[in-house]
């Protein structure tokens, strides 16, 4: 039967108890931008293959099953690889002739075409995994608190940080909802006879079309329903609110964040 | 398997569930669940929130990753390889707690005639089913057949999935909290209702409710879960009997039982398998010493 939330691991925040989980989030958040920034900078494979043994220590030491991780990203991947499959066959850049190892007509595959493509896999699966990461090992209370805090500074040019940052984690927070909504309608509508764990990739496809116009429907009412709620309850913007939980970095998250600073720019020189 | 040898309608063997399980957010539903349900019997699953009604519900229709020699359908293993679930979902009408979740069309009278079209059945079969759902559902056909299904009310939502459950004439209905959100007068017509349809359509109707209020008028056994396991199970005035033990459970109990409860603190052995507010009445003034 359709399990999405087995397949879609956006958004979600698995308790582990590790070192990473009780990390600052700022620090967190700023490791993760340091790790973002990198994905951008590195433009060779050896400098990924030095990011490579950081991520896998990362991954070990939150103790996050590296199958569910996997498990869950496997639409991300197939999409990945669909759009990769395009960039290598439609390559536009000039080539020599000496590069191309298949050709039919404007359809081509090429040495650069296929480093070109290995790169920008790199840096979209680095930028997935990072962020992924962030959001796994850091609840929505302290990614909220985090983010409030290292952009706060910005509120005396008069940007609207916290409502700023309110909107993208309910924007993240929605994702896991959607999805559980999905399953939802999903398992209503079998019963009633049209099945959603039967048939190819593209009638499933289909058929989970047809739950858009149900999911918007509730999703807006949640929305709503959010909004008086917070009305309801004094929100009047984050400036004047206070903290129920104080934020303290410890020296070795510090040293965590050195030490990702460090890395990164050892891969980038390298 | 009854005396006659027909298998029962349902059957759950040693049934256990674990949504996301072999992920770090696996949860138990339910564990080592078994009870048979035979043909025409009204059973009630009852049990607080959390207590694992709603996957026993979906488990009937196949509707999780069931593994096999769990669940089976009038004796065959729903999980088997090969096994025709569409037909499995055609003879097991279920009702879910929020109706919107079932409604396919925007449209009464095309979300209605969903399951017989889904059936193949001709289109004056499906147009005189859809009639007589709607109309024994109190939503005259004339009247709705062509009203937005987001602009009716929502007691009446559920009447439509309801009624697109009942056009599907399935011989076992399923309906999980049907007076969740009703006022009293919608839950007591709901209430007629069903009892009629059952015993015209010889129904097998399974309800699912956190509250005996009801479940106690439509049923005549009761299946109790406590923590996804089966902590009771047996005819409705038994259970009723254990109204300290239910009350434990955090399940609501009905008014009679209720009162019964508070009659123990006059009269100690006061019984508490009581349906109906007439049977506290007449077990009252017995005690009483009052004749009628």
């Amino acid at each position: 039967m359709l399990e999405l939330q087995r397949n879609v691991i956006f958004g979600q925040f698995v308790e582990t108890g590790s070192v990473v989980h009780r990390m600052d989030a700022r620090v967190k958040i700023a490791a993760t931008f340091v790790l973002i920034v990198a994905s951008f900078l590195i433009d060779d494979f050896l400098g990924f293959a030095v990011v490579l043994p950081l991520l896998v220590a990362i991954g070990v030491v939150s103790k996050i099953p590296p199958g569910y991780v996997l498990r869950g990203s496997q639409i991300f991947l197939a999409f990945l690889a669909f759009i990769l499959a395009f960039q290598v066959l439609f390559y536009p850049a000039d080539v020599p002739e000496s590069s191309y190892l298949w050709r039919w007509g404007i359809l081509s595959v090429s040495t650069e075409g296929l480093h070109t493509a290995g790169i920008i896999a790199l840096r979209v699966i680095l930028l997935y995994y990072v962020t992924t990461m962030l959001m796994l090992t850091t609840s929505l209370v302290d990614l909220t608190n985090g983010l409030e805090l290292i952009f706060g500074p910005l509120q005396r040019l008069r940007i609207p940080v916290n409502e700023l940052v309110l909107v993208f984690v309910i924007a993240i927070k929605f994702v896991p909802i959607f999805i559980e909504e999905m399953e939802r309608l999903a398992r209503a509508q079998t019963a009633r006879g049209l099945p959603f764990d039967e048939g190819g990739a593209i009638t499933r496809a289909r058929r989970i079309g047809r739950l858009l116009v149900p999911i918007f429907i509730s999703g807006f009412a949640r929305a709503d329903t959010l909004t008086i709620a917070m009305n309801t309850r004094s929100y009047r913007g984050g400036r004047h609110r206070t903290k129920l939980r104080q934020m303290r970095a410890s020296p070795s998250d510090w040293l965590a964040l050195a030490l990702v600073i460090a890395w990164i720019l050892v891969a980038w020189k390298v | 398997m009854q005396p006659d040898g027909t298998p029962p309608v349902l059957e759950l063997k040693g049934f256990s569930y674990t949504y996301l399980e072999g992920t770090p957010r696996a949860s138990e539903a339910v564990r080592d669940v078994s009870f048979r349900i035979h043909h025409g019997e009204r059973v009630g699953i009852v049990g607080a929130t959390q207590s694992g009604k709603s996957t026993v519900v979906d488990s009937f229709a196949h509707l999780l990753r069931l593994g096999q020699g769990q669940v089976f359908y009038e004796g065959e293993d729903v999980a088997d390889p090969g096994y025709d679930r569409g037909r499995l979902r055609r003879e097991i009408g279920i009702v879910f707690q929020q109706p919107d979740s079932q409604i396919i069309e925007d449209v009464v009278g095309a979300d209605v005639a969903f399951g017989p079209t889904a059936a193949g059945l001709s289109a004056a079969e499906t147009r005189e089913r859809v009639e007589e759902s709607l109309n024994t559902l109190g939503l005259p056909y004339q009247d709705y057949r062509l009203r937005y299904v987001h602009a009716v009310s929502g007691g009446q939502r559920r009447r439509v999935a309801i009624a697109g459950v009942l056009a599907m004439h399935t011989p076992v209905l399923v309906l999980d909290e049907p007076m969740a959100g009703l006022d009293p007068r919608g839950r007591k017509e709901l209430l007629e209702l069903l009892i009629k349809l059952q015993r015209d359509r010889e129904l097998t109707l399974i309800v699912c409710s956190a509250s005996l209020t009801d479940a106690s008028l439509l049923c005549d056994r009761f299946i109790v879960l406590d923590r996804g396991t089966v902590v009771m199970d047996g005819p409705v005035r038994e259970i009723l009997g254990e109204a300290d033990r239910l009350a434990e459970l955090d399940i609501t109990l009905p008014e009679p039982v209720v009162g019964a409860r508070e009659m123990q603190k006059l009269f100690p052995d006061f019984p508490t398998d009581l349906l109906t507010e007439g049977e506290l009445e007449s077990e009252l003034l017995e005690r009483l010493g009052v004749t009628t």
